[in-house]
């Protein structure tokens, strides 16, 4: 299935936000993984990495791309050093985890893990710890410390979407925000 | 003339757009996520306030109900800003992202 299509049901607004443009041909790679990795961003490269092997469901493909695109708008935004920097790999997985819908009351039901109040944010500290384990020769302790350290600033940090998304008013929403921009620094 | 600048004011968006911010708060569905992520239940409030007072600005052009949406919109802004980044931004994007693959 052409990955113009995967590319076309994700929030075309991502897309804009990272004020790096994104060109598909460039920015993705579409390749066969390891285990169950699902996907990657390759800051060498400047790649979002797609396991073509390891995606078989659209709504999986939407949300992996978001996720990576979080990750590409990071390292356009910001100066992460993802290598050497522990807790800016971190934090960029929490946001991650946490604006991608990889934490949502479905997904993580499907996964049998039941849960209700606030498990989102366990969830997102869970997921981060995973993610960190799955490219980097750390304990899970350290992890988990590293995750603990900056989980407060970066669940906070909702860029570029300036909320949660949910689900697709949120989205919508958002983007609407977005589009007012300009006007709105104007009128304050 | 700076009378007429003041009157030119206009809300960054619609005033049905704050309605509708606040009715999809006021949802069951944003209660479900908002108590799955936060563990209690939104405050939709500001929400309401900030369309009457838009409404009382493009009907009446009332000075309080303008410096009040203007200040609830600033507010919005810091509570979205209110963390300590772990990283320095950029300032501008990073040089290689367009660099050929070889």
């Amino acid at each position: 299935i052409p990955i113009m299509t995967y590319v076309s049901h994700t929030p075309p607004f991502v897309f804009h936000h990272v004020f790096s443009k994104v060109y598909k041909d460039r920015h993705f790679s579409c390749e066969d993984c390891d285990g169950t990795v699902s996907g990657g961003f390759d800051a060498a490269t400047s790649q979002i990495v797609l396991c073509q092997n390891n995606i078989h469901q659209q709504a999986h493909m939407n949300r992996v791309v978001t996720h990576e695109l979080i990750h590409a708008f990071d390292h356009c935004r910001a100066h992460v050093d993802w290598f050497n920097n522990f807790r800016h790999l971190a934090c960029s997985e929490i946001r991650a985890a946490n604006l991608s819908g990889d934490c949502s009351f479905t997904n993580e039901v499907s996964r049998f893990n039941f849960g209700l109040k606030a498990h989102h944010q366990q969830c997102v500290r869970d997921r981060a710890v995973r993610s960190i384990l799955a490219v980097r020769k750390v304990s899970q302790e350290e992890a988990q410390k590293i995750v603990d350290e900056v989980f407060d600033s970066c669940f906070k940090d909702h860029a570029p979407f300036g909320r949660i998304p949910h689900g697709n008013k949120d989205a919508k929403f958002a983007y609407r925000e977005y589009m007012n921009r300009d006007r709105y620094y104007a009128n304050l | 003339m700076e009378q007429l600048a003041e009157r030119a004011w206009r809300p960054h968006q619609a005033c049905e757009d704050y309605l509708s911010e606040f009715r999809h708060c006021r949802s069951f569905r944003n209660h479900f996520h908002h108590y799955y992520t936060y563990g209690t239940a939104p405050s939709c409030q500001q929400w309401k306030e900030d369309y009457h007072n838009c409404r009382k600005w493009e009907s009446h052009k009332l000075a309080e109900a303008k410096d009040a949406l203007q200040k609830s919109e600033r507010r919005r802004l810091e509570e979205q800003k209110n963390f300590t980044p772990v990283w320095k931004l950029r300032q501008a994007p990073p040089g290689d992202w367009h660099r050929p693959l070889d």
